[in-house]
């Protein structure tokens, strides 16, 4: 019996028209009840924690950001105030050239790096599995990591100051000279943790070429340089693209590695927005404020994912 | 390198276009083991660094001429180090265990069970995917301290427990199950419970691997949350305790030593999974 009008009320879900005159109304609304009952209950869990760490905070942080919020959970309505105070906050605009000019460095080097290796791992015939494990590797390391790692590599007894000091170089600030100095040092810090998975992303494009293509390029005439710059490149404009804004997306959150190398300095010059936020929100306890950020955070994602959605749905209904 | 140039047979030229592959290979194999020692040597040099005598010269002048251990057994007899090894492994194992549990149920029901609101719920669950985390920081930190959970282990695990991507991910799986399958499920007698704890789950056992280890990798690397809820040792993780130390005036050895030990894990899981970990990104492209 139940084979029966599960069947049913399967097609019946399906197709509208079958619905009008269910044959066993009954029956067929005893099991809807019932499936309804378990799927509820199979989704109930999620919807706890979802509910409460997901979605109140979402709203919580629109709300938040309207209001000057203590620490003992006083707060007062100010409407768009935090706003307005954002947009006349030296610092806040600091921090957002601060993180537009990291990700102006990090994308495209990232990008380069990682499609380098890819395509320099998509040539080679023998030892393909060994050189990808090794390139590889440096992204299970965590950013506090990396940022630990590279701090000792930096500094000025570090090794790369005792190669360049070999070479009669001065040593070189690399985390605490120049503004473009400082953001290139991290950024070569995130590449060098994060490259391996766009990398892999890139390679898995490449061997979805068809071999053809390139035969085809190479039969009339092709180089290497061309051939790469005139087939595989525009082949692989759509995967280039969903890397570009996934990196983007990790650009824009960088903090942790500022946390550990630079603390924001020197001088606020690698003062993220990330790091303003934590430093508005944990060091000065200014709630309010720093949902604020966090909303402008938001929006600077959402546009890029919305970016990165109209472009690949576009893709599809070609 | 390793290509042996087999010496000409007599009577035969040489094939001159395999020649240059030959040669095209080998210099790539170079150019690959040049950038390979840019990605590895940091790590080395860690190992290096960490198992260096505390007062011998090292790196980057020298080599040490002997290794050690000591490092390694100060850092896990001074200090909370310890603790915060402890703590990292409770905040990833647990939530691996609960998020691919939790992820599981939800994610049957999402693709199999019509209930009111599903869609909406559907929708509203991957629309948070787009909510980057630390744009809810603050919130999320007011209703943890609100609840009491500020410098506790509950607290810090809790909030991360809601995964979308999870859900997403294990849904496209259990959608994709042909319907006879449940409906062989439903005639053998089988309840809801048992056709998902015998039918379900062991059939998508490949996406919950694969989810393991991201949910365990991106739990143990964490710093933005931990640092904020778990200041105390009571709930401080490796990686916060870490930089804390690299912003003290720990000896090096003594950082060193630590990172390398927090590196271990990530290291094991990824000899061992390394085929599912390079698969699972090329196909789906989980973000770590």
């Amino acid at each position: 019996m139940s084979v029966n009008t599960r069947t049913r009320s399967t097609l019946a879900g399906r197709h509208p028209a079958l619905t009008a005159p269910p044959l066993k109304p009954f029956g067929a609304r005893k099991a809807r009840n019932r499936e309804a009952l378990a799927g509820i209950l199979f989704v109930l869990p999620t919807l706890v924690i979802f509910g409460l760490f997901k979605f109140l905070p979402i709203f919580g942080a629109g709300a938040m950001s309207l209001t000057e919020y203590s620490l003992n959970g006083d707060f007062e309505f100010l409407g768009a105030d935090n706003y307005v105070r954002l947009a006349e906050d030296p610092n806040f605009w600091q921090s957002l050239k601060v993180t537009f000019l990291y990700v102006a460095i990090f994308v495209p080097f990232i990008i380069a790096v990682s499609l380098a290796g890819a395509v320099l791992l998509d040539k080679l015939v023998r030892f393909t599995g060994t050189f990808r494990a090794l390139l590889f590797i440096p992204y299970l390391s965590s950013f506090v990591m990396a940022g630990i790692i590279w701090t000792w590599i930096f500094s000025t007894d570090g090794p790369l100051n005792a190669a360049l000091g070999g070479l009669g170089m001065g040593p070189v600030p690399f985390t605490s000279g120049p503004q473009l100095l400082v953001l290139l040092s991290l950024a070569v810090v995130s590449v060098w943790k994060g490259f391996g998975y766009s990398m892999l992303i890139f390679l898995a494009g490449l061997k979805a070429q068809p071999a053809e293509v390139h035969e085809a390029a190479r039969i009339d005439g092709a180089g290497a340089w061309k051939s790469f710059w005139y087939v595989t490149l525009p082949l692989l404009k759509p995967v280039v693209f969903f890397v570009l804004v996934i990196e983007t997306i990790v650009g824009f959150q960088v903090f942790d590695t500022i946390y550990v190398m630079t603390g924001g300095g020197p001088a606020r010059a690698s003062h993220s927005l990330i790091y303003f936020l934590f430093d508005e929100g944990f060091k000065f306890f200014d709630f309010g404020y720093a949902s604020a950020i966090g909303v402008v955070l938001f929006v600077i994602v959402l546009i890029l994912s919305l970016i990165q959605q109209r472009f690949f749905e576009g893709k599809d209904s070609k | 390198m390793t290509a042996t140039v087999s010496p000409p047979t007599v009577g035969r030229l040489p094939n001159p276009r395999r020649s240059t592959e030959k040669r095209r290979q080998r210099t790539l194999t170079w150019v690959l083991a040049v950038i390979s020692l840019f990605t590895v040597a940091p790590l080395i040099a860690v190992a290096v660094l960490a198992l260096s005598p505390e007062d011998a010269p090292t790196l980057p002048y020298a080599l040490p001429s002997s290794l050690t251990l000591d490092n390694i057994i100060r850092i896990f007899n001074v200090g909370e180090f310890p603790l915060w090894l402890w703590n990292s492994f409770l905040y990833s194992a647990v939530s691996v265990v609960v998020v691919l549990l939790t992820a599981s149920m939800a994610a049957y029901a999402l693709a199999r069970k019509r209930f009111p609101g599903r869609n909406a719920l559907l929708w509203a669950i991957i629309a948070t995917m787009m909510v980057p985390v630390q744009a809810t920081l603050i919130p999320t930190f007011i209703l943890i301290s609100k609840m009491g959970g500020v410098n506790t282990l509950w607290g810090l695990i809790l909030p991360t427990l809601a995964n979308a991507q999870a859900i997403f991910l294990i849904r496209q799986f259990v959608r994709d199950m042909p319907e006879e399958l449940f409906d062989a499920a439903r005639i053998d007698g089988a309840g809801e419970w048992r056709t998902f704890w015998q039918i379900v789950l062991p059939l998508i056992r490949p996406v919950l691997a694969t989810l393991a280890i991201f949910v365990f990798l991106w739990h143990w690397n964490d710093l933005l949350w931990p640092l904020v809820v778990g200041q105390s040792d009571a709930a401080r993780t490796l990686t916060v305790g870490l930089a804390t130390l690299n912003t003290e005036t720990a000896s090096t050895s003594n950082v060193m030593a630590a990172t390398l030990v927090s590196f271990i894990p990530c290291l094991v899981i990824f000899a061992l999974l390394q085929k599912h970990i390079v698969a699972s990104i090329t196909h789906s492209g989980v973000k770590g």
